[in-house]
This record gives C-alpha cells, sequence and structure tokens, in this order.
C-alpha cells in the first residue's frame, strides 16, 4: 500500500515568491488498483508523480510506500541511446542481480510488450510507439508494486495510442502491479482507470470509481457516465 | 551480368576511397605539372620526385623511423597525459560546483595564451628535457579536450538522469552510466581535435634542444636549406595525424556503433 498525505509542493519564481502547485493531497493507493490523475496542463499532477517517484521533495507531507521498488515510465520514453532494446530493457538491473537473472528478466518483459524480434535494435532504430514499450519493459524488469506512469502515450498517434492502452490493461490484468497513470486525456482516463482523480489546482476536486470490464467501448453506460460527470467537472 | 558487378557495399566504399582521395591526388598532379615545367623554383619547391626519394632515403637510413618514434612518444605521452587531465578535472567541476567556481576563471586565463608564449617559462620550470617538449603538447591537447568533456557533461539530458535517479541511482552510478556515456559524442569530437592540436604543437615543442623528433627534423632542414626533408617532415606528421585520426573513428564504429552519425565536427 501506498499513501500521500497532505502533501504541499511549489516552485520558486524568478521574482523570489513562490508558485504553489499541490495543496494539500491525501490519497491512498489500494495494492493492485489502477488509478488514472486526469487534469489540464499545469495543474499538478506531473509533479505529483515526480515526488511518488522520489525525483522531488515535497515542501510539506509525505509520500509513503511500503511496497519494494517503484517503476517510472515518462512521457518520452527516454532510452539511453549507447545501449541496445535488451540493453536498454535491464539498464535498472545492472549490478543489482546476476546477469543470468536479468537476461530472464528482460526476455520476459520485452516478451510481455511485444519487442523479443528487436532486442538487439538500437533505440532510433524503433518507432515511437515501439520505444515506449521499451520503457515500459525498462520499468516491468524491476518488478515493482507500484507503476508510475507519466502521460507515456501523450506522443504518440492515435492508433498507436490505442493499441497501447490495450496493451498496457493486458500487462496490468496479468501482472497486477498497482498502477498510477497521469493524462490529459478523458477518453484514456475512462478507457483505462479503476479510480479516476480529477486534479484541479492543486488539489482532487474529483474521485470517480469505475467499474467496468476491459477492454473498455465507449458504449458501456457505465463508463458514459463517468464520462459525462468528468464532462461537467472538468468544463464547467 | 549482375555476377560481375561489385555489390553495392564495395562499390560504395570504393567510391568513397575515390572521394577521400581526389582532393590529395589532384594537389600531386599540380604540384608534379608546377615542378615539371619549372613554374616555381625547385629550391622552394623540389619535385615530387625529389621529395620521394629523399623520403626513400631517411627511411632507409632509419633516420625517419628513429624521428617519427621519438615524436610519437612526445604527442602520445603529452596526450594521454591531457585525457588523463581532462577528465580529473572536468568530473570534479561537474561534480564541485565550487570547484568549479574556484577553477574557472584561472583556467580560461590559461586558455587564452598560446601554449608556445609559456615555453620560456616552462624552461626555465622544467629545463629543456622530456618534460619541457611534453608539457607543451599537453597545453596545446588540454583546452579542446578539457572543454569537450565539459561541454559533454553540461549537455547530458537531464530527462536521462531521471530516469537513474527515480531508480534509486547514487551520485557515482549516476555519472558512470548515465553522464559519461552520454558526454561521449562530445568527448570524441574533442578527442580528436585534441590529437590534432598536439601534432599541430609538435614542431614548437621540439623547436629548443632537440636531437631527434619530426618536428626538429623539419628545422634541422630549413636551417640547411633542405626544402625536400622539410616536406618529408611535414607529409608524414600529416600521414600520421590522418591515420591516427581515422583510427580513432574505427575504434568508435567498433566499440560504440551508436556514435557513428555523432563523431562528425559539425556536432561541435
Amino acid at each position: 500500500m501506498s499513501e500521500l498525505r497532505a502533501v504541499h509542493h511549489g516552485y520558486p519564481l524568478p521574482d523570489g515568491r513562490r508558485r504553489s502547485v499541490l495543496q494539500g493531497i491525501d490519497l491512498r493507493l489500494e495494492k493492485g488498483g489502477f488509478y488514472v490523475m486526469l487534469g489540464r496542463s499545469g495543474c499538478g499532477k506531473s509533479t505529483l508523480l515526480r515526488l511518488m517517484a522520489g525525483l522531488e521533495k515535497p515542501d510539506h507531507g509525505t509520500f509513503e510506500h511500503s511496497g519494494d521498488s517503484v517503476g517510472v515510465v515518462f512521457q518520452e520514453p527516454r532510452l539511453m541511446p549507447w545501449l541496445t532494446v535488451a540493453q536498454n530493457a535491464g539498464f535498472l538491473l545492472q549490478s543489482r542481480l546476476s546477469q543470468a537473472e536479468i537476461e530472464a528478466r528482460v526476455e520476459l518483459a520485452l516478451q510481455t510488450v511485444g519487442l523479443s524480434d528487436v532486442r538487439d535494435a538500437w533505440p532510433n532504430q524503433l518507432s515511437g510507439g515501439m520505444a515506449q514499450r521499451v520503457a515500459i519493459a525498462r520499468a516491468l524488469v524491476g518488478r515493482p508494486s507500484l507503476l508510475l506512469m507519466d502521460e507515456p502515450f501523450g506522443a504518440l498517434d492515435a492508433f498507436t495510442r490505442k493499441q497501447m492502452q490495450d496493451d498496457l490493461v493486458r500487462i496490468w490484468c496479468k501482472l497486477h502491479q498497482t498502477i498510477v497513470f497521469v493524462t490529459h486525456d478523458l477518453e484514456e482516463a475512462v478507457r483505462l482507470g479503476q479510480t479516476v482523480l480529477v486534479i484541479d489546482e492543486g488539489r482532487f476536486s474529483l474521485r470517480l470509481d469505475l467499474d467496468a470490464p476491459y477492454p473498455r467501448s465507449g458504449a458501456e453506460s457505465a463508463v458514459n457516465h463517468v464520462r459525462e460527470r468528468l464532462l461537467n467537472q472538468l468544463f464547467t | 551480368m549482375s555476377g560481375n558487378c561489385p555489390a553495392p557495399a564495395t562499390r560504395k566504399f570504393i567510391m568513397r576511397v575515390f572521394l577521400s582521395s581526389v582532393f590529395f591526388i589532384s594537389v600531386l598532379i599540380v604540384w608534379f605539372a608546377v615542378s615539371q615545367f619549372g613554374w616555381v623554383n625547385p629550391f622552394l619547391l623540389p619535385s615530387p620526385q625529389r621529395v620521394w626519394s629523399t623520403f626513400q632515403t631517411l627511411l632507409g637510413n632509419g633516420k625517419l623511423a628513429q624521428h617519427v618514434g621519438v615524436s610519437l612518444g612526445r604527442v602520445a605521452a603529452g596526450y594521454i597525459i591531457a585525457v588523463f587531465l581532462s577528465l580529473i578535472v572536468s568530473l570534479a567541476m561537474v561534480t564541485w560546483k565550487g570547484f568549479a567556481r574556484v577553477l574557472d576563471p584561472p583556467l580560461e586565463f590559461l586558455r587564452q595564451i598560446p601554449p608556445l608564449a609559456l615555453m620560456p617559462l616552462l624552461m626555465l620550470w622544467l629545463g629543456i628535457g622530456e618534460t619541457q617538449k611534453i608539457g607543451i603538447i599537453i597545453l596545446a591537447c588540454f583546452f579542446p579536450i578539457f572543454l569537450s568533456f565539459r561541454g559533454g557533461f553540461a549537455q547530458v539530458d537531464p530527462k536521462l538522469l531521471d530516469v537513474g535517479r527515480a531508480a534509486g541511482f547514487g551520485r557515482l552510478e549516476l555519472m558512470r552510466r548515465i553522464a559519461i556515456p552520454a558526454a561521449l559524442p562530445a568527448i570524441f569530437v574533442g578527442l580528436r581535435v585534441g590529437l590534432g592540436y598536439g601534432w599541430r604543437a609538435l614542431v614548437g615543442a621540439e623547436l629548443i634542444a632537440s636531437a631527434a623528433g619530426l618536428g626538429y627534423m623539419i628545422l634541422d632542414a630549413q636551417d640547411l636549406a633542405r626544402t625536400d626533408i622539410v616536406l618529408v617532415g611535414v607529409l608524414v606528421i600529416g600521414v600520421i595525424g590522418l591515420l591516427a585520426d581515422t583510427g580513432l573513428k574505427m575504434l568508435v564504429r567498433w566499440r560504440f556503433p551508436w556514435l557513428r552519425q555523432e563523431m562528425e565536427m559539425p556536432r561541435v
């Protein structure tokens, strides 16, 4: 289980003042849940993810995670250009596990994301979707109990994005890590999330639980209902 | 029919070698014509045949090999020390900002001074032996290499560093596994430029109190008005420099295949 308690955070402005981004975030993440954080650009959702990833320390409040490790998938693949696909996938494990164990985990992760056949390719030989899959594989090989994803499909075309969303749901159904997925795309939020949290002005302004089976079609009443409520929240 | 044609890769290679040689062949033809028709005094520009003959003589009596060996040793020693110093200083400056603030002004001050201008001081401090000569080469090589190290580290994408930080990498692991590999494109360009600077400083380094070395051979030939030996020395330095640069590029292609595109000078 992971928990955010009364998290406040801000950034210094050039004039010396501090711009408050997060203003009292409380959230308890149940094990194996798929949480989607939805909000406009600049609302603080990526900042919240950076705090959970340990890339920044909150001004006030705490984030506690009782699991073993946290995996992060960023908006861009951020692959190391000097490593092949397989080496990138195993990058975060090196010097922590034996080579045989790394090989086995990398093979499994590449199979999971459907990239076994390009294991020796270089990052600049991959499409955007393939590169992002490698990034997901890299996050999965550490077998994290919490997977943080910061708009990972934001830069992909509509077809690849849909494919990646389906792949992610498939992976989650198989591995059942807790996922926190940040997006500004309402359709993506209702397609993926078990729990959708709307962030507005540094606070959660709405929380909706969505108990609809995967893969979700837009025509389902539960999905439609959540979509309507999110639209009302975001555009009124 | 197609069986007689070279494979596309071979054709491409032949074409590349031909294009790389066009300039040298053209210069040789013009040089040959100029000396053949007597357009330039042979004292100022001896014919290619004369230079070739002198080259063979120097090669035959072992003098050229001796001079090349001495110069190679000096350039190699100066270059290796400059690379080592650049790595240490740049890593320290990247790691400790305070160190960078202290060292930046004196290094920038020193960078503006041509290494040859420091030669009298180096002679007084280091004597007129090998140390002074290698010192000149170190000074000439150091700054392009050091600046490439610093530039390379400064340009490391912080987003790549975040990948390591999020996985709990410590400072050393971030440096070793992300910053140094990410800085390699800039570093390799600096290594190439620095190697060239080393050879360029050689003649100056061997200007005073030398008894061997290509720089010495050139200056000695100048005193004896042996333009043919001067040209042999110049051409040999050029060829060795070219071979060293090609060797460095081949090493990169072999050991760092992903860097092939990054090795070109415009990346600077």
